[in-house]
């Protein structure tokens, strides 16, 4: 019953994720959002290092009513860089860190996903849905993850 | 006893653009549930334009030439991305400040004891130098300016409950203690201003309201302050600038006023002015984006307007009769 434990972030993340430019207009950001079924995602420069994550709710907030205009511009709104919106200098894990704790700050932080990060470049990210996986595993199957890398 | 109510159908015309909130459908629907018969008793009249002395008593003439120029031939011209002029733009903006000056002039002759100006474009964030946020001329103010001007008012009040802070307003009057300005509006939303320290030459009354505020609020605010204020001020006319966007089904906010606020709003309004300028309200409509809403909040508004010099003479003849109870000393 304690293989959980065992798990690493690296065991459960997903390995080079789909990430954007800071320069990637809203419109195609809602796009990838709406093609594929996570909650936000990462913002990253030519050498992969992470310059933000941008979330649906950060799509929202772009269009929330302010002190800006009457009416949000809707179109123009559209048109912006991810880098306008998005949050900057987000909390990042490392593919060592153990399951048990990257759980416990998803839970403590209630967000959805974080970013994987190694030696200051982005390798994957880890959401809600892949630790629920690795639970399931842990504790239906009994698998135990092969670190190869392990001290024996 | 008469309610008036001022409109044009140039205000009809003044089109901002597809899909625009401010549109021509929003006083469309005005006017048709004001045509009910429950509305029989309103005194309809056409309202005339503006004079260039009346505009250039609150903004400048570089103000209202710049304005009247930009207005297109064909098509649209913006002036920025809410403020969009049309073909009929400059004469509905003519004719919206014309209908307040006008329902002025009619209750300060004793022609009528109450008006009610269907127009559009509104006003209120109109500044004496800059159209903006809709509008190009400040209704309301220039109504009120022109009481003071034409009529030698010395107080004149303006009550603003549109959820937007009326930065024209403010910013007309900021200076001027023979205008007293209170805004009832929603906390970090468009123009941005309205804070509370704003307060002019102690003229000015901002009472901003977080979202989510609703009827017990607005009761709170009025009974602490707004009513305070306006009865220590002593208007000798009220100009409302009625905006009903604060209502809970309006896109651009999120207060949560219903129409029963707008009743109740409205009654106490009008029972200020019974008390300090013999019942005299003249009220314009500003903002209010959700048409049914829009209508049923515009409809228990005039309502209330309708009903108002029946509520002055009951008050009246109450009052008579309690100075004439047996042993009341007040008859000594």
């Amino acid at each position: 019953m304690y293989e959980f434990l065992k798990y690493e972030v690296r065991d459960a993340m997903t390995v080079a994720p789909i990430t954007i430019g800071p320069h990637t207009p809203l419109r195609e950001v809602e796009a990838l959002f709406e093609r594929h079924d996570f909650n936000g995602v990462p913002v990253v420069d030519e050498e992969q290092r992470l310059l933000g994550i941008l979330t649906k709710f950060d799509v929202l907030k772009a269009f929330s009513l302010d002190v800006a205009a009457l009416v949000p511009h809707y179109d123009t709104l559209m048109e912006q860089p991810a880098a306008a919106v998005m949050t900057r200098d987000p909390v990042s894990v490392e593919p060592r860190l153990p399951l048990s704790r990257l759980l416990q700050k998803l839970v403590e932080m209630r967000t959805k996903s974080l970013p994987v990060v190694e030696d200051g470049r982005l390798v994957g990210i880890i959401a809600r849905e892949d630790v629920l996986r690795a639970l399931r595993r842990a504790t239906l199957q009994h698998e135990t993850p092969n670190h190869e890398d392990a001290p024996s | 006893m008469t309610t008036l109510l001022y409109t044009h159908p140039a205000c009809l015309e003044h089109d901002a653009g597809f899909g625009h909130p401010e549109s021509p459908a929003r006083l469309t629907a005005i006017l048709n549930t004001l045509r009910n018969l429950s509305f029989a008793a309103l005194e309809w009249r056409e309202a005339p334009p503006a004079t260039r002395e009346q505009l250039t008593r609150i903004h400048s003439s570089t103000h209202v030439e710049r304005i009247l120029a930009r207005v297109p031939k064909q098509g649209y011209s913006a002036i920025d991305g809410d403020t969009v002029l049309s073909p009929q733009s400059g004469e509905a903006a003519l004719r919206a400040a014309g209908a307040v000056c006008a329902a002025v002039d009619a209750l300060l002759t004793g022609e009528a004891d109450n008006a009610f100006c269907a127009i559009r474009p509104p006003g209120h964030h109109a500044e004496p130098n800059q159209a903006m946020g809709f509008c190009l001329f400040n209704n309301v103010a220039i109504g009120a300016a022109h009481a003071h001007a034409a009529h030698g008012l010395e107080r004149v009040a303006v009550i603003d409950f549109d959820v937007h802070h009326g930065n024209g307003t403010q910013a007309a009057f900021a200076q001027d203690p023979a205008y007293f300005y209170v805004s009832l509006h929603q906390a970090y939303i468009y123009p941005g201003t309205g804070r509370r320290d704003e307060r002019g030459v102690d003229n000015i009354l901002n009472i901003p309201l977080l979202a989510g505020s609703g009827s017990t609020d607005l009761r709170h605010v009025w009974g602490q302050e707004i009513e305070p204020a306006l009865r220590a001020f002593q208007p000798q006319l009220l100009l409302v600038s009625a905006g009903f966007d604060a209502h809970y089904l309006d896109p651009l906010a999120e207060l949560n006023f219903n129409e029963d606020d707008y009743t109740w709003l409205t009654a106490q309004i009008l029972t200020v002015a019974a008390d300090c300028c013999a019942g005299r309200v003249v009220s314009a409509l500003e903002g209010g984006y959700n048409l049914p809403a829009l209508a049923a909040s515009v409809a228990a508004h005039v309502k209330g307007l309708l009903e108002a010099p029946r509520a002055v003479q009951r008050a009246l003849v109450k009052e008579i009769l309690q100075r004439r109870k047996p042993g009341n000393e007040s008859m000594a």
